[in-house]
Protein backbone atom coordinates (compact mmCIF):
# COMPACT_ATOMS: atom_id res chain seq x y z
CA UNK A 1 0.00 0.00 0.00
CA UNK A 2 2.69 2.47 1.02
CA UNK A 3 4.74 1.50 -1.99
CA UNK A 4 1.97 2.25 -4.52
CA UNK A 5 1.46 5.62 -2.87
CA UNK A 6 5.10 6.45 -3.41
CA UNK A 7 4.92 5.35 -7.04
CA UNK A 8 1.90 7.57 -7.51
CA UNK A 9 3.53 10.57 -5.85
CA UNK A 10 6.64 10.07 -7.94
CA UNK A 11 4.57 9.91 -11.10
CA UNK A 12 2.60 13.07 -10.27
CA UNK A 13 5.83 14.86 -9.40
CA UNK A 14 7.44 13.81 -12.70
CA UNK A 15 4.41 14.88 -14.72
CA UNK A 16 4.50 18.28 -13.02
CA UNK A 17 8.21 18.64 -13.80
CA UNK A 18 7.70 17.68 -17.44
CA UNK A 19 4.85 20.14 -17.68
CA UNK A 20 7.13 22.80 -16.23
CA UNK A 21 9.90 22.08 -18.74
CA UNK A 22 7.46 22.18 -21.66
CA UNK A 23 5.93 25.43 -20.45
CA UNK A 24 9.37 26.98 -19.89
CA UNK A 25 10.63 25.97 -23.34
CA UNK A 26 7.57 26.43 -25.50
CA UNK A 27 5.43 29.16 -23.95
CA UNK A 28 7.57 32.03 -25.34
CA UNK A 29 7.32 30.55 -28.83
CA UNK A 30 3.58 30.03 -28.43
CA UNK A 31 3.23 33.64 -27.31
CA UNK A 32 5.22 34.82 -30.35
CA UNK A 33 2.89 32.96 -32.73
CA UNK A 34 -0.37 34.13 -31.17
CA UNK A 35 0.81 37.72 -30.67
CA UNK A 36 1.73 37.85 -34.36
CA UNK A 37 -1.86 36.96 -35.15
CA UNK A 38 -3.32 39.75 -33.06
CA UNK A 39 -3.81 43.44 -33.68
CA UNK A 40 -5.10 46.56 -31.98
CA UNK A 41 -6.31 46.37 -28.40
CA UNK A 42 -6.23 42.56 -28.30
CA UNK A 43 -2.42 42.73 -28.30
CA UNK A 44 -2.41 44.43 -24.95
CA UNK A 45 -4.84 42.13 -23.17
CA UNK A 46 -3.37 39.25 -21.20
CA UNK A 47 -5.40 36.62 -23.10
CA UNK A 48 -3.66 33.25 -22.82
CA UNK A 49 -5.70 31.44 -25.46
CA UNK A 50 -5.19 32.25 -29.15
CA UNK A 51 -7.38 34.86 -30.81
CA UNK A 52 -9.00 37.19 -31.70
CA UNK A 53 -7.19 36.58 -34.97
CA UNK A 54 -5.98 39.28 -37.32
CA UNK A 55 -3.50 39.21 -40.21
CA UNK A 56 -2.82 42.93 -39.79
CA UNK A 57 0.72 42.42 -38.41
CA UNK A 58 1.68 40.21 -41.35
CA UNK A 59 0.11 42.56 -43.88
CA UNK A 60 1.87 45.62 -42.49
CA UNK A 61 5.32 44.08 -42.23
CA UNK A 62 5.11 42.47 -45.68
CA UNK A 63 3.75 45.48 -47.54
CA UNK A 64 5.08 48.56 -45.73
CA UNK A 65 8.63 47.45 -44.88
CA UNK A 66 11.53 45.83 -46.72
CA UNK A 67 10.86 42.54 -44.96
CA UNK A 68 10.34 40.58 -48.24
CA UNK A 69 13.70 41.88 -49.53
CA UNK A 70 15.39 40.80 -46.30
CA UNK A 71 13.79 37.39 -46.68
CA UNK A 72 15.14 36.98 -50.19
CA UNK A 73 18.62 38.09 -49.04
CA UNK A 74 18.55 35.62 -46.17
CA UNK A 75 17.59 32.77 -48.49
CA UNK A 76 20.31 33.65 -51.03
CA UNK A 77 22.98 34.03 -48.37
CA UNK A 78 22.03 30.96 -46.32
CA UNK A 79 21.83 28.75 -49.42
CA UNK A 80 25.11 30.15 -50.75
CA UNK A 81 26.82 29.61 -47.41
CA UNK A 82 25.49 26.08 -47.11
CA UNK A 83 26.61 25.16 -50.64
CA UNK A 84 30.12 26.56 -50.12
CA UNK A 85 30.42 24.95 -46.70
CA UNK A 86 29.50 21.46 -47.91
CA UNK A 87 31.65 21.75 -51.03
CA UNK A 88 34.70 22.88 -49.04
CA UNK A 89 34.26 20.89 -45.84
CA UNK A 90 33.57 17.37 -47.13
CA UNK A 91 36.74 16.90 -49.21
CA UNK A 92 38.76 18.71 -46.58
CA UNK A 93 37.63 16.47 -43.74
CA UNK A 94 38.20 13.40 -45.93
CA UNK A 95 41.76 14.50 -46.67
CA UNK A 96 42.38 15.31 -43.00
CA UNK A 97 41.49 11.75 -42.02
CA UNK A 98 42.80 9.78 -45.01
CA UNK A 99 45.89 11.54 -46.34
CA UNK A 100 49.26 10.86 -44.81
CA UNK A 101 50.42 14.41 -45.24
CA UNK A 102 52.15 15.88 -42.21
CA UNK A 103 50.42 18.39 -39.94
CA UNK A 104 46.87 17.11 -40.31
CA UNK A 105 46.14 17.05 -36.58
CA UNK A 106 47.56 20.53 -36.32
CA UNK A 107 45.06 21.69 -38.90
CA UNK A 108 42.14 20.07 -37.07
CA UNK A 109 43.33 21.85 -33.95
CA UNK A 110 43.60 25.17 -35.77
CA UNK A 111 40.02 24.66 -36.97
CA UNK A 112 38.76 24.21 -33.43
CA UNK A 113 40.80 27.18 -32.33
CA UNK A 114 39.15 29.34 -34.99
CA UNK A 115 35.73 27.97 -34.08
CA UNK A 116 36.13 29.21 -30.52
CA UNK A 117 36.70 32.80 -31.55
CA UNK A 118 33.53 34.83 -31.21
CA UNK A 119 31.81 36.34 -34.21
CA UNK A 120 32.23 39.98 -33.21
CA UNK A 121 35.97 39.78 -32.71
CA UNK A 122 36.33 38.28 -36.18
CA UNK A 123 33.77 40.60 -37.73
CA UNK A 124 35.68 43.80 -36.85
CA UNK A 125 38.95 42.77 -38.55
CA UNK A 126 37.07 41.20 -41.45
CA UNK A 127 35.14 44.43 -41.97
CA UNK A 128 38.25 46.59 -41.83
CA UNK A 129 39.91 44.28 -44.33
CA UNK A 130 36.89 44.18 -46.65
CA UNK A 131 36.75 47.99 -46.71
CA UNK A 132 40.41 47.98 -47.68
CA UNK A 133 39.83 45.65 -50.63
CA UNK A 134 36.47 47.26 -51.49
CA UNK A 135 34.27 44.21 -50.88
CA UNK A 136 32.29 45.49 -47.88
CA UNK A 137 28.51 45.82 -48.11
CA UNK A 138 28.00 42.97 -50.60
CA UNK A 139 26.08 39.69 -50.37
CA UNK A 140 29.23 37.86 -51.45
CA UNK A 141 31.17 39.21 -48.48
CA UNK A 142 28.47 37.91 -46.15
CA UNK A 143 28.47 34.47 -47.83
CA UNK A 144 32.26 34.22 -47.54
CA UNK A 145 32.40 35.33 -43.90
CA UNK A 146 29.51 33.06 -42.95
CA UNK A 147 31.41 30.24 -44.63
CA UNK A 148 34.52 30.87 -42.57
CA UNK A 149 32.28 30.77 -39.55
CA UNK A 150 30.63 27.47 -40.53
CA UNK A 151 33.86 25.95 -41.88
CA UNK A 152 35.47 24.98 -38.53
CA UNK A 153 32.28 23.43 -37.16
CA UNK A 154 31.64 21.62 -40.45
CA UNK A 155 35.19 20.26 -40.66
CA UNK A 156 34.92 19.18 -37.05
CA UNK A 157 31.60 17.38 -37.61
CA UNK A 158 32.75 15.67 -40.83
CA UNK A 159 36.12 14.83 -39.30
CA UNK A 160 34.32 13.01 -36.48
CA UNK A 161 32.19 11.31 -39.07
CA UNK A 162 35.05 10.12 -41.30
CA UNK A 163 37.09 9.05 -38.30
CA UNK A 164 34.54 6.36 -37.47
CA UNK A 165 34.04 5.44 -41.11
CA UNK A 166 34.66 1.79 -42.07
CA UNK A 167 37.32 2.38 -44.72
CA UNK A 168 37.70 -1.34 -45.53
CA UNK A 169 34.86 -0.82 -47.99
CA UNK A 170 36.86 1.86 -49.73
CA UNK A 171 40.03 -0.23 -49.69
CA UNK A 172 38.22 -3.13 -51.31
CA UNK A 173 37.06 -0.77 -54.04
CA UNK A 174 40.73 0.10 -54.70
CA UNK A 175 41.49 -3.59 -55.03
CA UNK A 176 38.68 -3.83 -57.58
CA UNK A 177 40.52 -1.19 -59.58
CA UNK A 178 38.63 1.96 -58.61
CA UNK A 179 40.60 5.19 -58.45
CA UNK A 180 40.24 7.22 -55.28
CA UNK A 181 37.87 9.70 -56.85
CA UNK A 182 35.68 6.87 -58.13
CA UNK A 183 35.70 5.25 -54.71
CA UNK A 184 34.73 8.53 -53.08
CA UNK A 185 32.00 9.19 -55.58
CA UNK A 186 30.50 5.69 -55.62
CA UNK A 187 31.07 4.42 -52.11
CA UNK A 188 31.91 7.14 -49.63
CA UNK A 189 29.48 9.85 -50.70
CA UNK A 190 26.32 7.73 -50.41
CA UNK A 191 27.39 6.42 -47.01
CA UNK A 192 28.28 9.82 -45.59
CA UNK A 193 25.00 11.44 -46.59
CA UNK A 194 23.73 11.63 -42.98
CA UNK A 195 26.92 13.46 -41.99
CA UNK A 196 26.60 15.84 -44.91
CA UNK A 197 22.98 16.48 -43.97
CA UNK A 198 24.06 17.41 -40.44
CA UNK A 199 26.55 19.90 -41.87
CA UNK A 200 23.89 21.31 -44.21
CA UNK A 201 21.56 21.90 -41.29
CA UNK A 202 24.15 23.59 -39.13
CA UNK A 203 25.49 25.77 -41.92
CA UNK A 204 21.99 26.87 -42.88
CA UNK A 205 20.93 27.61 -39.32
CA UNK A 206 24.14 29.51 -38.48
CA UNK A 207 23.89 31.66 -41.59
CA UNK A 208 20.13 32.24 -41.27
CA UNK A 209 20.42 33.26 -37.60
CA UNK A 210 23.50 35.45 -37.83
CA UNK A 211 23.05 39.01 -36.66
CA UNK A 212 26.60 40.17 -35.95
CA UNK A 213 28.20 39.86 -39.41
CA UNK A 214 25.16 41.35 -41.09
CA UNK A 215 25.18 44.28 -38.63
CA UNK A 216 28.84 45.03 -39.24
CA UNK A 217 29.38 44.18 -42.91
CA UNK A 218 26.13 45.48 -44.43
CA UNK A 219 25.13 49.12 -44.59
CA UNK A 220 22.71 49.25 -47.56
CA UNK A 221 19.14 48.56 -46.56
CA UNK A 222 18.42 46.41 -49.60
CA UNK A 223 21.22 43.98 -48.70
CA UNK A 224 20.29 43.30 -45.08
CA UNK A 225 19.37 39.82 -43.90
CA UNK A 226 16.35 39.01 -41.72
CA UNK A 227 17.79 39.28 -38.20
CA UNK A 228 19.43 42.66 -38.80
CA UNK A 229 16.45 43.67 -40.95
CA UNK A 230 13.98 43.00 -38.15
CA UNK A 231 16.08 45.03 -35.71
CA UNK A 232 16.22 47.96 -38.15
CA UNK A 233 12.47 47.78 -38.78
CA UNK A 234 12.06 48.13 -35.02
CA UNK A 235 14.38 51.16 -35.02
CA UNK A 236 13.06 52.90 -38.12
CA UNK A 237 9.30 52.34 -38.27
CA UNK A 238 8.24 52.33 -34.64
CA UNK A 239 6.74 48.92 -35.37
CA UNK A 240 4.18 47.53 -32.92
CA UNK A 241 4.57 44.21 -31.13
CA UNK A 242 2.10 42.43 -33.39
CA UNK A 243 4.20 43.30 -36.43
CA UNK A 244 7.48 42.36 -34.75
CA UNK A 245 6.05 39.02 -33.59
CA UNK A 246 4.65 38.35 -37.08
CA UNK A 247 8.13 39.03 -38.48
CA UNK A 248 9.76 36.84 -35.83
CA UNK A 249 7.38 33.99 -36.63
CA UNK A 250 8.24 34.23 -40.33
CA UNK A 251 11.98 34.19 -39.53
CA UNK A 252 11.55 31.06 -37.40
CA UNK A 253 9.34 29.23 -39.87
CA UNK A 254 12.04 27.53 -42.01
CA UNK A 255 14.10 26.70 -38.90
CA UNK A 256 11.15 25.13 -37.09
CA UNK A 257 10.23 23.15 -40.21
CA UNK A 258 13.79 21.84 -40.58
CA UNK A 259 13.88 21.07 -36.90
CA UNK A 260 10.53 19.27 -36.91
CA UNK A 261 11.57 16.92 -39.69
CA UNK A 262 15.28 16.53 -38.99
CA UNK A 263 15.65 16.98 -35.24
CA UNK A 264 17.64 13.77 -34.84
CA UNK A 265 20.35 15.19 -37.13
CA UNK A 266 20.43 18.32 -35.01
CA UNK A 267 20.77 16.27 -31.86
CA UNK A 268 23.45 14.06 -33.41
CA UNK A 269 25.42 17.09 -34.57
CA UNK A 270 25.17 18.82 -31.22
CA UNK A 271 26.22 15.71 -29.33
CA UNK A 272 29.13 15.15 -31.71
CA UNK A 273 30.24 18.74 -31.50
CA UNK A 274 30.31 18.72 -27.73
CA UNK A 275 31.00 15.24 -26.40
CA UNK A 276 33.78 14.41 -28.85
CA UNK A 277 35.95 17.17 -27.53
CA UNK B 1 48.09 11.38 -36.53
CA UNK B 2 49.79 8.00 -36.18
CA UNK B 3 46.89 6.51 -34.31
CA UNK B 4 44.51 7.70 -36.99
CA UNK B 5 46.47 6.02 -39.74
CA UNK B 6 46.66 2.79 -37.79
CA UNK B 7 42.94 2.47 -37.27
CA UNK B 8 42.42 2.77 -41.00
CA UNK B 9 45.00 0.20 -42.02
CA UNK B 10 44.63 -2.24 -39.11
CA UNK B 11 41.67 -3.82 -40.77
CA UNK B 12 43.76 -5.00 -43.70
CA UNK B 13 44.66 -8.64 -43.35
CA UNK B 14 48.26 -9.08 -44.54
CA UNK B 15 51.32 -6.81 -44.07
CA UNK B 16 52.06 -6.63 -47.81
CA UNK B 17 48.59 -5.10 -48.25
CA UNK B 18 49.60 -2.24 -45.94
CA UNK B 19 52.65 -1.51 -48.03
CA UNK B 20 50.46 -1.63 -51.12
CA UNK B 21 48.43 1.29 -49.75
CA UNK B 22 51.60 3.34 -49.39
CA UNK B 23 52.26 4.20 -53.06
CA UNK B 24 48.55 4.68 -53.51
CA UNK B 25 48.52 7.37 -50.83
CA UNK B 26 51.50 8.98 -52.53
CA UNK B 27 49.87 8.82 -55.91
CA UNK B 28 46.84 10.61 -54.52
CA UNK B 29 48.87 13.27 -52.74
CA UNK B 30 47.94 15.90 -55.32
CA UNK B 31 44.29 14.98 -54.98
CA UNK B 32 44.50 15.37 -51.22
CA UNK B 33 46.15 18.77 -51.60
CA UNK B 34 43.37 19.80 -53.96
CA UNK B 35 40.86 18.68 -51.33
CA UNK B 36 42.53 20.76 -48.64
CA UNK B 37 43.22 23.86 -50.72
CA UNK B 38 39.78 25.58 -50.84
CA UNK B 39 39.30 25.37 -47.09
CA UNK B 40 42.81 26.59 -46.42
CA UNK B 41 42.41 29.49 -48.86
CA UNK B 42 39.13 30.50 -47.25
CA UNK B 43 40.68 30.25 -43.81
CA UNK B 44 43.70 32.29 -44.79
CA UNK B 45 41.83 34.88 -46.86
CA UNK B 46 38.83 35.48 -44.64
CA UNK B 47 40.25 34.72 -41.22
CA UNK B 48 44.02 34.75 -40.93
CA UNK B 49 44.80 37.87 -42.99
CA UNK B 50 42.00 40.00 -41.46
CA UNK B 51 43.06 39.06 -37.94
CA UNK B 52 46.70 39.91 -38.64
CA UNK B 53 45.58 43.15 -40.25
CA UNK B 54 43.48 44.06 -37.20
CA UNK B 55 46.36 43.35 -34.83
CA UNK B 56 48.50 45.59 -37.02
CA UNK B 57 45.83 48.35 -36.95
CA UNK B 58 45.81 48.33 -33.16
CA UNK B 59 49.27 49.97 -33.32
CA UNK B 60 47.97 52.78 -35.56
CA UNK B 61 45.79 55.82 -35.14
CA UNK B 62 42.82 55.98 -37.52
CA UNK B 63 39.52 57.85 -37.36
CA UNK B 64 37.92 56.34 -40.45
CA UNK B 65 38.27 53.17 -42.46
CA UNK B 66 39.43 55.03 -45.54
CA UNK B 67 42.23 57.41 -44.58
CA UNK B 68 45.85 56.44 -44.08
CA UNK B 69 46.51 55.31 -40.48
CA UNK B 70 49.51 56.73 -38.64
CA UNK B 71 51.78 54.56 -36.52
CA UNK B 72 51.51 55.29 -32.79
CA UNK B 73 53.16 52.23 -31.23
CA UNK B 74 51.58 51.07 -27.99
CA UNK B 75 49.60 54.30 -27.47
CA UNK B 76 46.19 52.69 -28.15
CA UNK B 77 46.84 49.98 -25.60
CA UNK B 78 48.07 52.40 -22.94
CA UNK B 79 45.05 54.65 -23.52
CA UNK B 80 42.53 51.80 -23.47
CA UNK B 81 43.97 50.02 -20.45
CA UNK B 82 44.06 53.23 -18.41
CA UNK B 83 40.33 53.82 -18.93
CA UNK B 84 38.19 52.61 -15.99
CA UNK B 85 35.52 51.82 -18.58
CA UNK B 86 37.69 49.04 -20.00
CA UNK B 87 38.07 47.30 -16.64
CA UNK B 88 34.40 47.76 -15.76
CA UNK B 89 33.55 46.09 -19.07
CA UNK B 90 36.01 43.30 -18.30
CA UNK B 91 34.37 42.54 -14.94
CA UNK B 92 30.88 42.81 -16.45
CA UNK B 93 31.87 40.17 -19.01
CA UNK B 94 33.29 37.89 -16.35
CA UNK B 95 30.18 38.30 -14.19
CA UNK B 96 27.92 37.61 -17.16
CA UNK B 97 29.92 34.54 -18.24
CA UNK B 98 30.18 32.98 -14.78
CA UNK B 99 26.55 33.53 -13.79
CA UNK B 100 25.06 32.34 -17.09
CA UNK B 101 27.34 29.29 -17.31
CA UNK B 102 26.54 28.31 -13.74
CA UNK B 103 22.78 28.53 -14.33
CA UNK B 104 22.98 26.80 -17.71
CA UNK B 105 24.88 23.88 -16.21
CA UNK B 106 22.60 23.49 -13.17
CA UNK B 107 19.36 23.74 -15.17
CA UNK B 108 20.86 21.76 -18.06
CA UNK B 109 21.82 18.80 -15.85
CA UNK B 110 18.43 18.91 -14.15
CA UNK B 111 16.50 18.78 -17.42
CA UNK B 112 18.88 16.16 -18.85
CA UNK B 113 18.30 13.86 -15.85
CA UNK B 114 14.57 14.36 -16.28
CA UNK B 115 14.62 13.63 -20.01
CA UNK B 116 16.75 10.55 -19.42
CA UNK B 117 13.81 8.85 -17.68
CA UNK B 118 11.95 6.16 -19.61
CA UNK B 119 8.46 7.27 -20.60
CA UNK B 120 6.17 7.52 -23.57
CA UNK B 121 6.61 10.57 -25.77
CA UNK B 122 10.19 11.06 -24.59
CA UNK B 123 11.49 12.06 -28.04
CA UNK B 124 8.77 14.66 -28.42
CA UNK B 125 9.67 16.20 -25.07
CA UNK B 126 13.35 16.18 -26.00
CA UNK B 127 12.64 18.12 -29.15
CA UNK B 128 10.51 20.57 -27.18
CA UNK B 129 13.27 21.14 -24.62
CA UNK B 130 15.80 21.66 -27.41
CA UNK B 131 13.69 24.07 -29.44
CA UNK B 132 14.82 27.41 -27.87
CA UNK B 133 18.36 26.70 -29.07
CA UNK B 134 17.49 26.82 -32.77
CA UNK B 135 15.75 30.21 -32.63
CA UNK B 136 17.84 33.11 -33.93
CA UNK B 137 19.10 35.34 -31.14
CA UNK B 138 17.25 38.34 -32.56
CA UNK B 139 13.95 36.49 -32.34
CA UNK B 140 14.70 35.31 -28.80
CA UNK B 141 15.43 38.88 -27.75
CA UNK B 142 12.25 40.30 -29.31
CA UNK B 143 10.07 37.57 -27.82
CA UNK B 144 11.43 38.26 -24.34
CA UNK B 145 11.36 42.03 -24.72
CA UNK B 146 7.69 41.61 -25.52
CA UNK B 147 7.07 39.16 -22.67
CA UNK B 148 8.88 41.46 -20.21
CA UNK B 149 7.47 44.72 -21.57
CA UNK B 150 6.67 47.14 -18.76
CA UNK B 151 3.21 48.21 -19.92
CA UNK B 152 1.73 45.34 -21.87
CA UNK B 153 4.02 42.35 -21.28
CA UNK B 154 2.30 39.17 -20.14
CA UNK B 155 4.85 38.66 -17.35
CA UNK B 156 4.01 41.97 -15.74
CA UNK B 157 0.28 41.25 -16.09
CA UNK B 158 0.97 38.04 -14.19
CA UNK B 159 3.10 39.78 -11.56
CA UNK B 160 0.35 42.33 -11.00
CA UNK B 161 -2.30 39.68 -10.41
CA UNK B 162 -0.18 38.09 -7.69
CA UNK B 163 0.42 41.49 -6.15
CA UNK B 164 3.94 42.39 -7.25
CA UNK B 165 3.85 45.62 -9.21
CA UNK B 166 5.02 45.89 -12.81
CA UNK B 167 8.79 45.72 -13.06
CA UNK B 168 10.67 47.99 -15.46
CA UNK B 169 13.18 45.31 -16.43
CA UNK B 170 15.31 47.43 -18.72
CA UNK B 171 15.58 50.76 -16.91
CA UNK B 172 17.59 49.77 -13.82
CA UNK B 173 21.05 48.13 -13.95
CA UNK B 174 20.00 45.19 -11.79
CA UNK B 175 16.78 44.65 -13.74
CA UNK B 176 18.73 44.79 -17.01
CA UNK B 177 21.25 42.24 -15.72
CA UNK B 178 18.55 39.89 -14.47
CA UNK B 179 16.77 39.96 -17.82
CA UNK B 180 19.96 39.55 -19.89
CA UNK B 181 21.07 36.61 -17.76
CA UNK B 182 17.65 35.00 -17.73
CA UNK B 183 17.19 35.26 -21.50
CA UNK B 184 20.74 34.02 -22.21
CA UNK B 185 20.16 31.03 -19.95
CA UNK B 186 16.83 30.30 -21.62
CA UNK B 187 18.40 30.45 -25.06
CA UNK B 188 21.53 28.37 -24.45
CA UNK B 189 20.60 25.82 -21.79
CA UNK B 190 19.35 23.30 -24.40
CA UNK B 191 22.90 22.98 -25.72
CA UNK B 192 24.08 21.91 -22.26
CA UNK B 193 21.04 19.65 -21.83
CA UNK B 194 21.63 17.78 -25.06
CA UNK B 195 25.31 17.32 -24.32
CA UNK B 196 24.65 15.87 -20.88
CA UNK B 197 21.88 13.71 -22.30
CA UNK B 198 24.34 12.24 -24.80
CA UNK B 199 26.80 11.57 -21.95
CA UNK B 200 24.08 9.96 -19.83
CA UNK B 201 23.24 7.59 -22.65
CA UNK B 202 26.77 6.18 -22.55
CA UNK B 203 26.13 4.73 -19.06
CA UNK B 204 24.97 1.15 -19.40
CA UNK B 205 21.84 0.06 -17.55
CA UNK B 206 23.76 -2.89 -16.08
CA UNK B 207 25.68 -0.49 -13.90
CA UNK B 208 22.47 0.89 -12.37
CA UNK B 209 21.00 -2.59 -12.03
CA UNK B 210 24.08 -3.84 -10.23
CA UNK B 211 24.02 -0.84 -7.90
CA UNK B 212 20.32 -1.37 -7.23
CA UNK B 213 21.02 -5.02 -6.36
CA UNK B 214 23.71 -3.82 -3.95
CA UNK B 215 21.06 -1.70 -2.27
CA UNK B 216 22.00 1.77 -3.54
CA UNK B 217 19.00 4.09 -3.63
CA UNK B 218 18.31 6.61 -6.40
CA UNK B 219 20.27 9.36 -4.65
CA UNK B 220 23.34 7.16 -4.13
CA UNK B 221 23.18 6.02 -7.75
CA UNK B 222 23.17 9.66 -8.82
CA UNK B 223 26.17 10.54 -6.63
CA UNK B 224 28.28 7.44 -7.29
CA UNK B 225 27.47 6.54 -10.91
CA UNK B 226 25.84 9.39 -12.81
CA UNK B 227 27.83 12.39 -11.63
CA UNK B 228 31.29 10.76 -12.02
CA UNK B 229 30.39 9.92 -15.64
CA UNK B 230 29.26 13.50 -16.22
CA UNK B 231 32.37 15.04 -14.67
CA UNK B 232 34.68 15.13 -17.74
CA UNK B 233 31.83 16.43 -19.92
CA UNK B 234 31.09 18.98 -17.24
CA UNK B 235 34.65 20.32 -17.26
CA UNK B 236 34.67 20.63 -21.05
CA UNK B 237 31.25 22.29 -21.11
CA UNK B 238 32.15 24.79 -18.40
CA UNK B 239 35.32 25.84 -20.22
CA UNK B 240 33.74 26.06 -23.66
CA UNK B 241 30.63 27.85 -22.45
CA UNK B 242 32.66 30.33 -20.41
CA UNK B 243 34.70 31.25 -23.48
CA UNK B 244 31.50 31.58 -25.54
CA UNK B 245 29.53 33.58 -23.01
CA UNK B 246 32.39 35.95 -22.22
CA UNK B 247 32.12 37.11 -25.84
CA UNK B 248 28.43 36.91 -26.58
CA UNK B 249 27.77 40.21 -28.29
CA UNK B 250 24.39 40.01 -29.99
CA UNK B 251 22.12 39.17 -27.06
CA UNK B 252 23.48 41.91 -24.78
CA UNK B 253 23.61 44.45 -27.59
CA UNK B 254 20.04 43.77 -28.72
CA UNK B 255 18.60 43.73 -25.22
CA UNK B 256 20.21 46.77 -23.64
CA UNK B 257 22.86 48.27 -26.00
CA UNK B 258 25.09 47.99 -22.94
CA UNK B 259 22.83 50.28 -20.93
CA UNK B 260 21.31 51.81 -18.93
CA UNK B 261 24.36 54.08 -19.46
CA UNK B 262 27.21 51.56 -19.49
CA UNK B 263 26.01 49.28 -16.71
CA UNK B 264 25.73 46.14 -18.88
CA UNK B 265 28.57 46.97 -21.25
CA UNK B 266 31.16 44.19 -21.66
CA UNK B 267 34.34 44.08 -23.75
CA UNK B 268 32.85 43.02 -27.12
CA UNK B 269 30.31 45.86 -26.86
CA UNK B 270 33.02 48.33 -25.90
CA UNK B 271 35.10 47.19 -28.89
CA UNK B 272 32.09 47.66 -31.18
CA UNK B 273 31.15 51.07 -29.74
CA UNK B 274 34.74 52.33 -30.00
CA UNK B 275 35.15 51.14 -33.58
CA UNK B 276 31.80 52.04 -35.09
CA UNK B 277 30.29 54.76 -32.88
CA UNK B 278 33.36 56.67 -31.71
CA UNK B 279 35.41 55.99 -34.87
CA UNK B 280 38.36 55.14 -32.68
CA UNK B 281 39.51 52.25 -34.87
CA UNK B 282 42.89 51.89 -33.21
CA UNK B 283 41.26 51.73 -29.77
CA UNK B 284 38.56 49.28 -30.90
CA UNK B 285 41.04 46.93 -32.52
CA UNK B 286 43.30 47.20 -29.47
CA UNK B 287 40.41 46.01 -27.29
CA UNK B 288 39.61 43.23 -29.76
CA UNK B 289 43.27 42.18 -29.77
CA UNK B 290 43.39 42.16 -25.99
CA UNK B 291 40.39 39.79 -25.94
CA UNK B 292 42.12 37.67 -28.61
CA UNK B 293 45.17 37.28 -26.42
CA UNK B 294 43.11 36.56 -23.33
CA UNK B 295 41.07 33.94 -25.23
CA UNK B 296 44.08 32.39 -26.91
CA UNK B 297 45.62 31.78 -23.49
CA UNK B 298 42.38 30.22 -22.21
CA UNK B 299 42.01 28.02 -25.29
CA UNK B 300 45.66 26.97 -25.09
CA UNK B 301 45.12 25.89 -21.49
CA UNK B 302 42.00 24.06 -22.63
CA UNK B 303 43.91 22.07 -25.26
CA UNK B 304 46.67 21.35 -22.75
CA UNK B 305 44.08 19.82 -20.44
CA UNK B 306 42.17 17.96 -23.15
CA UNK B 307 44.43 16.78 -25.96
CA UNK B 308 42.50 15.72 -29.06
CA UNK B 309 44.18 12.31 -29.40
CA UNK B 310 42.70 11.10 -26.15
CA UNK B 311 40.07 8.87 -27.77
Amino acid sequence: MRKTNWVLIRRVFLVLLFGGVILYSLFPMYWMVISGLRAGRALFEPLLLPGPYSWQGYKTILSLTDFPTYYLNSILIAVGTTAITVAVVTPMAYALVRSRLPGMMLMVRAMLFAYMFPALLLAIPIYVFLVKIGLDDTRLSLILTHSTFTLPLGVWLMWGFFKNFPFEVEESAFIDGCSRLQAIYRIIMPLTLPGVLTVVLFAFVLSWSDFVFSLILITSDELKTLPYGLASIDDAYDANWGELMAGSTMICLPLLLLFAFLSRYFIRGLSMGAVKS
Amino acid sequence: MVTLRRTASLALPAPQEVSRVGPLERRDRKLFLAFLAPGMLLGIGALFIPVIYAIQLSFFHAESFIDEPTFVGLDNYIRVFSEPRYWEAFWHGLFYAVSTVFLQVVIGIGIALLLHQEFRGRNLLRSAALAPYILPTVVVVYIWKWLLNINYGISNAFLETIGIGPIAWFSTPSGAWVSIIFVSVWHWTPFVTITFLAALQTISDDLYDAAAVDGANAWKRLIHITLPVLKPVLIVIVMLRTIFMFNKFDIVWLMTNGGPLTSTEHLPILAYVKTFDMFDIGGGTAIATSIFVFLAVLIWIYFRMFPLEEH
